[in-house]
């Protein structure tokens, strides 16, 4: 036990005393506490256990850059984060928490046998050594390599939280709370710009937190800001990710922290548009490379002056500090001040200022310079270490219970990088700082190299007179990666940092390398006998920290995942047992179930009404445009394949539409409703996509046409009225139309009245049946629906779903478009060359017809399938073969597109694309399923009524 | 999120009011039938694919409807210019 | 008989409240799009002022495009067909709903999902854009007082992410 609750100091309150749970073991720290602090003040060391080795790691850092310390907190059923890092978990009362990456416990683990085994895990170790046999792969190697990696465990139930989500706009956003940030804040703070200011901790002051002289400073300025109408603060919020055109995205944790878990949002979205940006990421102190620098207990000295300062816990009660960097000493004196014990400062340099000098020697603290640390002693907390005088290669022993790493600084360019700033190398850091900027944003503070914190020497690793391949000095803690690692990945050749990285997984862990990307870069540089600069350097990506599957998803789960649209009938059919699929984003009948009855029962039911007396069918979801203007007729007339200047105002055409390659798009039946008006209906999933194309073709190639183009698809609700008894239904409840077969024939549209309401009258059938499209104002669907249903009782009107259409529309051979066509098929694959206007100069798809491979011949043609055994129903999509007894693989000539059992005729249908399939009628295909090969006739498609008897009456 | 100047609204707007429609300044030809295979299949397949300025069409499809010309530069995502469609190439 | 037929809206009729917000179905009113080359096409034939540029709103008519306007009317206004002119004018009465959403709070409720900047928003102002995925019009009534314009079938997902919002 080391690390202890100083007497005084601190921003936590000793007042408010907290207890919470660490691997089963409750622990007492005070409001303001970070899990980190409270544990350490609990004389904690040990954290957790490293990735690969599973070497006992303890805390290195106070922040967001901890590397070890990667714990899983547990709020209940469904609420189990893992990797989260100590540093920054907020205690509350009744905190659940524990260590990862161990079994059975922290201190006694089995995995750890891979540290003792180190010399077989180097760098590349996993693609080296489970190449072969290749047959191992899936049943020896993968299932044991998954089960000893990772990171945490990964939570196996549905989160029960809500998570909120907001866009926002700003003048000036502010990254980071610290000095530099506030003094940003202050400075624009009494103009008219909206600001919004973001800290990723619980309160204001990034590095003024450990800083008690700065803390009267920190109150008054957070006061102001904290009054200052035009500013916005957001703590306990990460700027995660920064996008284009300053487009930044910032998770803010709203509930984490607080004991009750409630039904309040857990964490927010905030994505943010700023004019301008001020990024104030401040720095990360970089810790030093050496023989045993993972051992718990050693750690960065900002981050023992942090402990110490702000949160009143000393990290042992006797540190030592290596140091080749000024801003240790400081930190040390901080210590010294505030009560920590500190004994020695081992100093890498061979001289550094007598002013420095001058006050460890007032402090009573021993001095080593040009000495450093070759090994540390003690396996769960530092006992000892080892120091070496780099004059004459002397090694000795020094007892401590911390030691403290001050290797300089690391500027914090994550977000710069995001955004696409350019970076440059400063010899005199030994870092990369932002240079130009490619957005309107500037970096102060610490991120752009600016600060006070001295000078330092720049090394890659602490020389030590050990024998490189024995020692295990640390570069990426959180991957566990050596020094090591990267000298042999130079060794086999890598000469990119970027191929090195991912050699040996280098800053690849869940940190980003926040404290080893530098480290690395070092030292491939002094293998490589090359500048930094030219062995390249590793982007940053979002996320700047791990966020939260949940908080990106935002209010996009369960219903409000997407919209699932409903027409004006949708609540009537969900009162009568409908049963739903989606179609597009649409939520459509499928079919309505008596008691007792299954789909097939139901849809047979459905179709024999149908066919037998009438059928009632929600037909809302087809698209519709309304097409106005005098150049209407010509615009059609140049989208379609057929002709429609010479079709009648109150008469319908059948329209299909190409794309400009010549393969079938879409397809639907449009009125004309005066000279310069037309009603277009689209397929459902059609609708969007046609609009969208007709408008391009008449923005971008005909813009001298007067025409234009509305959607009316959710104008109309659309009722099918389909069966010989349809107009018996009808009649009583129109006004001022004729129904009468010579007065309405079919293909036509009258507008009138129904129950009062004005109506479009389709006269149209997709069921071969007499039959009428009802369109009147959407928000009277349902109780014009509900009055046809009244009228039709006395002829037992059945409402019928998707499934029913399918199966009438496929009896008569009615293609749905991209059902029966996959856009490959052209009209005269589908057998629709007869809507094709032969003299038509021009129209969409028209010159592609004249294509060579369209023209070629065994193109896939759509014809019927009569299966052999008349109660087969064939799988959509199965694969047709003429000849069943050839090798596989075999030569597949088509597929099923539609297949149904008939209730009419008694027997199953398909329809399918076969190569020349139009001059195959009655041959016998060869359908290869599983367990059996079934066998089919080819027909023509129209298996019901082929004169069209039906509809003309 | 990017943001993209519609020369109809002549303001910028964000990305997901838009929908890229492909490269620019492919006019369908006014005598499709007297097109030779060859000019055809350049019309309808042919297409550029440059590294840095590309001349591409939006649409600002859930704002003022309208489609228009850009140049945007494919390496660095940034707009160029955008301008209404029927003007010249940029 | 068409007293009789009633009207099926697919949202509540009762307003939600929240703190700060009140969203609430607008009455039924009569909706067109208008469409012309030139404005004055459209004035003269409704004997109205057409506001010419994109985004602004003239009684009760809405610039959306450069040739295209939304106009919200009451019930019962007679609207001509325009036919034989170079117009289009297309009854759209039905296809959205207003929701109307009201309250100190009214601009940060449509920010939840819409990312136009819309507290820099003048009253008049009108736009066609987005809600997170769903398409809207979006046109600011009062200070605080805005009108979202939304197909019908989308309204019932938009009443909800907007509610959601308003209780978060």
């Amino acid at each position: 036990m080391s690390g202890f609750r100083l007497e005084t100091g601190g921003r936590i309150d000793r007042s408010q005393p907290v207890r919470f749970d660490f691997d089963g073991k409750t622990y007492q720290g005070f409001a303001g506490d970070s899990l980190a602090s409270a544990l350490l003040a609990n004389g904690v060391m040990l954290f957790g256990r490293s990735f690969k080795y599973h070497r006992p790691r303890g805390l290195v850092a106070a922040g967001s850059e901890e590397p070890n310390a990667l714990i899983s907190v547990n709020r209940g059923p469904g609420r189990f984060t893992p990797n989260l890092r100590a540093t920054g978990v907020e205690i509350h009362d009744g905190l659940i928490a524990t260590s990862q990456n161990r079994w059975p416990s922290l201190a006694m683990d089995f995995g750890a046998i891979n540290d003792r085994l180190g010399m077989f895990f180097p760098a590349g170790f996993y693609n080296k050594t489970f190449m072969w046999p290749r047959s191992f792969w899936d049943r020896v190697y993968e299932p044991a390599i998954r089960k000893m990696a990772g990171l945490g465990d990964a939570p196996t139930t549905e989160d029960p939280d809500v998570y909120a989500s907001t866009y926002a706009h700003c003048d000036l956003l502010i990254i980071g709370a610290g000095p530099a940030g506030i003094d940003a804040a202050l400075g624009f703070m009494d103009t008219n710009k909206r600001i919004v200011l973001i800290d990723e901790q619980d309160e204001l002051g990034g590095g003024a937190l450990a800083d008690p002289a700065l803390w009267p400073w920190l109150e008054r300025s957070v006061k102001a800001l904290t009054d200052a109408p035009n500013v916005t603060i957001l703590t306990r919020t990460t700027a995660f990710g920064y996008y284009h055109d300053n487009f930044i995205g910032a998770v803010q944790r709203l509930t984490d922290h607080l004991p009750d878990v409630t039904d309040a949002p857990r964490e927010k979205l905030w994505r943010i548009r700023a004019g301008e940006v001020v990024l104030a990421q401040g720095a990360i102190e970089r810790p030093l490379v050496f023989d045993g620098n993972d051992t718990p207990g050693v750690m960065l000295s900002s981050a023992a002056k942090v402990y110490a300062n702000r949160y009143g816990v000393a990290v042992g009660k006797a540190l030592a500090l290596m140091a080749s960097h000024d801003s240790g000493w400081h930190d040390v004196f901080a210590l010294a001040k505030a009560g920590v014990g500190i004994s020695v400062i081992i100093d890498v340099r061979e001289s550094v200022d007598s002013a420095l000098i001058l006050e460890a020697s007032r402090l009573g603290i021993t001095v080593y310079l040009n000495h450093g640390v070759v090994g540390v002693n003690g396996r769960h907390n530092v006992s000892s270490i080892d120091i070496c005088d780099y004059g004459d290669q002397r090694v000795s022993r020094i007892d401590c219970d911390a030691l403290l790493m001050a290797g300089g600084w690391t500027p914090s360019v994550h977000l710069w990088s995001h955004s696409k700033g350019s970076l440059k190398w400063r010899d005199d850091l030994g870092a990369y700082v932002p240079d130009v900027p490619n957005e309107n944003v500037h970096c102060v503070g610490g991120c752009s190299g600016d600060w006070d914190f001295g000078t330092g020497a720049i090394i890659d690793m602490l020389p030590t007179p050990k024998d490189q391949s024995r020692i295990k000095a640390f570069v990426d803690f959180q991957n566990d990666v050596t020094a090591k690692d990267i000298m042999l990945a130079v060794r086999e050749g890598f000469r990119s940092i970027e191929h090195i990285k991912r050699y040996t997984t280098n800053g690849m862990a869940t940190d980003q390398g926040k404290t080893s990307n530098l480290n690395g870069l070092q030292i491939a540089s002094s293998a490589l006998n090359k500048p930094v600069t030219d062995i390249g350097l590793t982007s940053f990506r979002p996320p700047y920290t791990p966020q939260t599957f949940g908080a990106l998803a935002g209010h996009a789960k369960g219903a409000l995942f997407q919209p699932t649209r409903t027409t004006n009938i949708d609540d009537w059919a969900q009162a009568h047992g409908a049963v739903f699929e989606l179609v597009a984003q649409w939520r459509r009948a499928r079919y309505f179930p008596h008691s007792g009855e299954d789909m097939h029962a139901a849809v047979n039911r459905e179709c024999v009404a149908v066919r037998s007396s009438v059928g009632i069918f929600d037909a809302s979801t087809l698209g519709k445009i309304e097409v106005v203007g005098p150049d209407a007729a010509e615009f059609l007339n140049r989208m379609y394949t057929n002709p429609w200047k010479a079709l009648e105002p109150g008469r319908c055409r059948y329209g299909l539409l190409l794309k400009e390659d010549g393969f079938i798009t879409d397809d639907g039946v449009s009125a004309r409703l005066a000279p310069d008006r037309f009603h277009l209906t689209t397929t459902t999933g059609g609708a969007a996509r046609v609009l969208n194309m007709m408008e391009d073709y008449l923005q971008t190639e005909w813009p001298d046409l007067d025409v234009w183009l509305t959607s009316t698809t959710e104008q109309y609700a659309v009722i099918a009225l389909q069966g010989p008894n349809a107009r018996k239904v009808l009649e009583p409840l129109l006004e001022g139309i004729d129904l009468s077969a010579e007065a309405f024939p079919h293909m036509a549209i009258r507008e009138g009245r129904i129950c009062g309401i004005e109506t479009r009258l389709f006269r149209v059938s997709f069921t071969g049946e007499l039959g009428f499209e009802i369109n009147v104002p959407t928000a009277y669907g349902r109780a014009v629906w509900e009055q046809l249903m009244a009228q039709g009782a006395q002829y037992g009107i059945t409402p019928y779903g998707t499934e029913a259409m399918h199966v009438l529309r496929a009896e008569k051979g009615f293609i749905i478009v991209g059902q029966d066509t996959d856009g490959t098929v052209t009209p005269f694959d589908a057998g629709l060359d007869w809507a094709v206007g032969k003299k038509k100069p021009d129209f969409v798809g028209k010159r592609s017809m004249a294509r060579s491979d369209i023209v070629a011949l065994g193109r896939k043609q759509l014809v019927g399938l009569l299966t052999d055994d008349p109660n087969l129903v064939l799988e959509e999509g199965a694969q047709i073969v003429a000849d069943p007894k050839q090798p596989i693989p075999m030569t597949m000539i088509g597929h099923v597109t539609s297949s149904y059992w008939s209730e009419t005729l008694g027997r199953s249908i398909a329809m399918a694309l076969v190569a020349g399939g139009h001059d195959m009628t009655g041959n016998t295909l060869h359908i290869p399923m599983p367990g059996k090969t079934h066998t089919a006739k080819v027909s023509g498609v129209v298996f019901y009524d082929p004169e069209g008897a039906r509809l003309h009456v | 999120m990017i943001l993209i100047h519609c020369p109809y609204c002549d303001e910028k707007r964000p990305e997901i009011e838009f929908a890229n429609a492909g490269q620019a300044h492919i006019a369908r030809p006014l005598d499709p039938s007297g097109q030779s295979d060859a000019d055809w299949e350049t019309y309808l397949f042919i297409r550029a694919n440059p590294r840095g300025r590309h001349h591409e069409r939006w649409r600002h499809i859930h704002g003022c409807g309208r489609f228009f010309n850009a140049v945007r530069d494919t390496v660095t995502d940034k707009f160029e210019t955008t301008y209404k469609a029927g003007e010249p190439r940029r | 008989m068409s007293e009789a037929l009633i009207r099926h809206e697919p949202v509540s009729d009762a307003p939600f409240v929240a703190e700060g917000v009140c969203i609430s179905l607008a009455p039924p009113m009569q909706r067109h799009a208008l469409r012309a080359r030139n404005a004055e096409d459209l004035e003269g034939l409704l004997k109205v002022k057409i506001p010419r540029k994109i985004g602004a709103s003239h009684g009760g008519i809405m610039c959306l495009g450069p040739d295209e306007w939304y106009f919200r009317s009451e019930v019962g206004t007679a609207i001509p067909t325009g036919e034989g002119l170079p117009v289009a004018i297309t009854d759209i009465s039905e296809r959205s709903i207003c929701l109307i959403v009201e309250g100190p709070r009214a601009s940060e409720i449509l920010m939840a999902g819409c990312p136009l900047d819309l507290d820099q928003f003048a009253v008049g102002q009108a736009t066609r854009t987005i809600y997170e995925t769903v398409e809207i019009i979006v046109m600011r009534a009062a200070e605080d007082r805005f009108h979202v314009e939304v197909w019908r079938s989308f309204s019932a997902w938009l009443w909800m992410a907007m509610t959601m919002a308003a209780r978060h």
